[in-house]
């Protein structure tokens, strides 16, 4: 009788995006910085992808990048099957509004709306109607637990919670790629481990992936795998939650 | 590796652009109005200039409309005067045997002489005011007031008999208390001028009011001269246009001969080369342009720079440069328009006013709400301008940078 069959590894979920050999400086030929220096990077669907360095290294830059609002001078960036060095203004642009949810470092909400007009405003720019984008920014905030707050201007909310909303706005028109930078940067410990909970929550779909970008070590064990930047490169990537933990072992 | 997607259609389609402009026009909007004291600021800016150039530009057409006055009072068809005149209130006295003259010339249905000039008139207190004298023809009191507030123009054949004007009959009443009414008298040249009618008439550009009366007794009231006629009217006769009539005036007699739009426009030209009046207005209505233009500009734009990551948030969240720009717009136009509605609004109740007290002078006419439109676009245009350019410029990885 044969032996039975040892139970097969799980496949990798499919690649959401690949950068290879990307290279990015700023400034005058005679004096420029180098931010990205052959810069390797990858995620997957259904993982919270976790960019993590020093600051200046590079890691803005690239996040920039891969959501297309800013070239790479060498290197090949391919995200969700697009090739975005041959996209034009106008199909970055497109691209962005249609797989791109934002989370930014300071929330970027605008103040004179209300809550849920903040969040509706990924639906408005694609031609949602008011009363279907007012439904679902209502029902989104509701899963984020700003049921009763949504009228309001974001101002009376505490941080914590405007970050809440930042969420809520990028995740509102169901983008494949939700991309935060410094996500708890703004917040304090116990905010911070709150918003991370909920964007790990979102991460467990499939049909998404979660990009953090964070120099905040409080946060590294919410991370599936884990890229280190140093110098504009990928130093190393941490391809386990076990691995982050022995590579980080105050986390 | 992610399934390669269908391409990216990047052509916004009308109807695409349709549904996202109301949903965005509102969203630029809130942006606007929620900023209470950056909006009123912007408000402000525009309202004042709108006040500057709309009252700049009424006041000097009211003060234009001042110097015709004598032709808005005594609307006949054609105007004689002597060569040299250019405008109503010049007085170059013709001979009285002018009058026959005029009625000589082949197509003149009728002509009488008019007098016209400034005396002192005596008061109650014994003090003395200017006033515009003017004397009609006797026998047919062509140009006489139409409009009575007392008495009427029966009265005028009596001994000493004058109509003044409602102006007239606060302003030489000094010394009496009450307003001048029918039955009371006052002195022109130290001789009883009794008041049979008090009118409404145009405010002259001299400040006097006018006093009416007939030409033989104006030309008593005044010093004597060896010339006293000022004007002879004259109208055509059936079938002939006062233009022509005018021409062939001119010609017959060597006098000059103006149609009343002519000789309205003649005297409105003449005040306007030879006095500061437009220079000063000018002034009035440029400050408030370069006012509007520098303040709502400069306001716009730094509204515009404080909102530079939310633009740049959009921006990056999908919204296209062009639906950026069209928000741009229409923030500045709507700031510009109820600026325009509240400054208008103010020049308005200031018009009443100044055309309730008849002291002040006011008159809007239908190019100056448009000019001032014309302007304050214009200024709506260049604050959107200045943001578009630096939208359009916008990188939208700003809002990744703290």
């Amino acid at each position: 009788m044969a032996a039975p069959l040892a139970p097969l590894a799980p496949l990798p979920a499919p690649l959401a995006l690949q950068l290879t050999g990307l290279d990015k400086a700023f400034g005058p030929p005679d004096s420029r910085t180098v931010a990205l220096n052959q810069a390797d990077f990858d995620a997957r669907l259904g993982e919270l992808m976790m960019l993590v360095g020093p600051s200046g290294c590079g890691k803005t830059t690239l996040l920039s990048i891969l959501t297309g609002t800013l070239h790479a001078d060498a290197g090949e960036s391919n995200v969700l099957g697009h090739r975005l060095g041959t996209l034009s203004q106008a199909e970055l642009t497109r691209f962005r509004r249609e797989h791109i949810g934002f989370i930014f470092q300071d929330f970027n909400l605008i103040a004179t709306l209300s809550v849920w007009e903040n969040v509706a405003v990924p639906l408005l720019i694609q031609g949602c109607g008011r009363r279907e984008a007012e439904g679902r920014a209502r029902a989104i905030l509701a899963q984020v637990g700003l049921k009763g707050r949504e009228d309001e201007p974001p101002k009376r909310l505490s941080g914590g919670q405007q970050q809440r909303i930042a969420i809520a706005r990028a995740l509102v028109h169901a983008p494949t790629l939700i991309v935060c930078d410094e996500p708890t940067s703004a917040l304090d410990s116990r905010t911070g481990q709150q918003v991370m909970e909920l964007l790990t929550s979102f991460a467990r779909d499939p049909r998404r992936c979660v990009i953090v970008v964070s120099h905040d070590p409080r946060i590294y064990r919410y991370a599936d795998r884990m890229a280190e930047m140093e110098d504009g490169r990928i130093t190393r990537v941490l391809a386990t939650p076990a691995a982050i933990a022995a590579a980080h072992p105050s986390i | 590796m992610h399934p390669a997607p269908a391409p990216l259609d990047c052509a916004q389609t009308d109807a695409e652009l349709n549904s996202i402009l109301p949903a965005m026009n509102r969203l630029a909007l809130r942006m606007l109005f929620g900023d209470h004291a950056k909006y009123l600021m912007l408000i402000s800016g525009i309202t004042f200039a709108v006040i500057l150039m709309a009252q700049g530009t009424s006041l000097f057409c009211g003060l234009m409309s001042w110097t015709f006055a004598p032709l808005r009072n005594i609307r006949v068809p054609v105007w004689v005067a002597d060569p040299k005149v250019e405008q109503v209130n010049d007085n170059k006295p013709l001979r009285d045997t002018d009058v026959n003259r005029v009625r000589s010339v082949e197509g003149v249905a009728w002509a009488v002489p008019l007098y016209q000039g400034t005396t002192q008139a005596k008061l109650a207190d014994g003090s003395a005011k200017l006033i515009t004298l003017t004397g009609l023809d006797a026998t047919t009191l062509i140009g006489a007031p139409t409009e009575f507030l007392a008495g009427g123009i029966d009265g005028l054949r009596l001994p000493n008999a004058v109509i003044i004007d409602e102006y007239g009959a606060e302003r030489l009443s000094d010394g009496l208390g009450r307003r001048l009414g029918v039955g009371d008298t006052f002195e022109i040249n130290d001789r009883e001028a009794r008041i049979v009618g008090v009118c409404k008439a145009a405010r002259s550009f001299t400040g006097g009011p006018f006093v009416f009366t007939t030409y033989e007794r104006a030309v008593e009231y005044v010093p004597s001269q060896r010339k006293l006629l000022t004007f002879v009217l004259a109208a055509p006769a059936a079938g002939i246009e006062p233009q022509e009539l005018a021409h062939r005036i001119a010609a017959a007699t060597s006098l000059a001969a103006y149609t009343n739009d002519e000789f309205m426009w003649s005297t409105v030209w003449w005040y306007v080369k030879n006095t500061g009046i437009p220079i000063n207005v000018g002034l009035i209505v440029g400050i408030g342009f370069i006012i509007g233009t520098v303040i709502s500009g400069q306001t716009f734009y730094s509204f515009v720079l404080e909102n530079l990551r939310n633009l740049g948030a959009l921006k990056a969240m999908g919204a296209s440069t062009a639906i950026l720009c069209r928000m741009l717009v229409l923030q500045a136009f709507s700031v510009g328009l109820v600026g325009y509605g509240l400054g208008m609004g103010v020049v308005s109740l200031i018009g009443r006013a100044a055309i309730k007290t008849g002291r002040v002078p006011f008159l809007m006419i239908w190019p100056i709400p448009v000019g001032v439109l014309a302007a304050v676009l214009f200024i709506c245009a260049l604050a959107s301008v200045l943001g578009i350019i630096k939208v359009a410029r916008l990188d939208p990885a700003i809002v990744f940078r703290s």
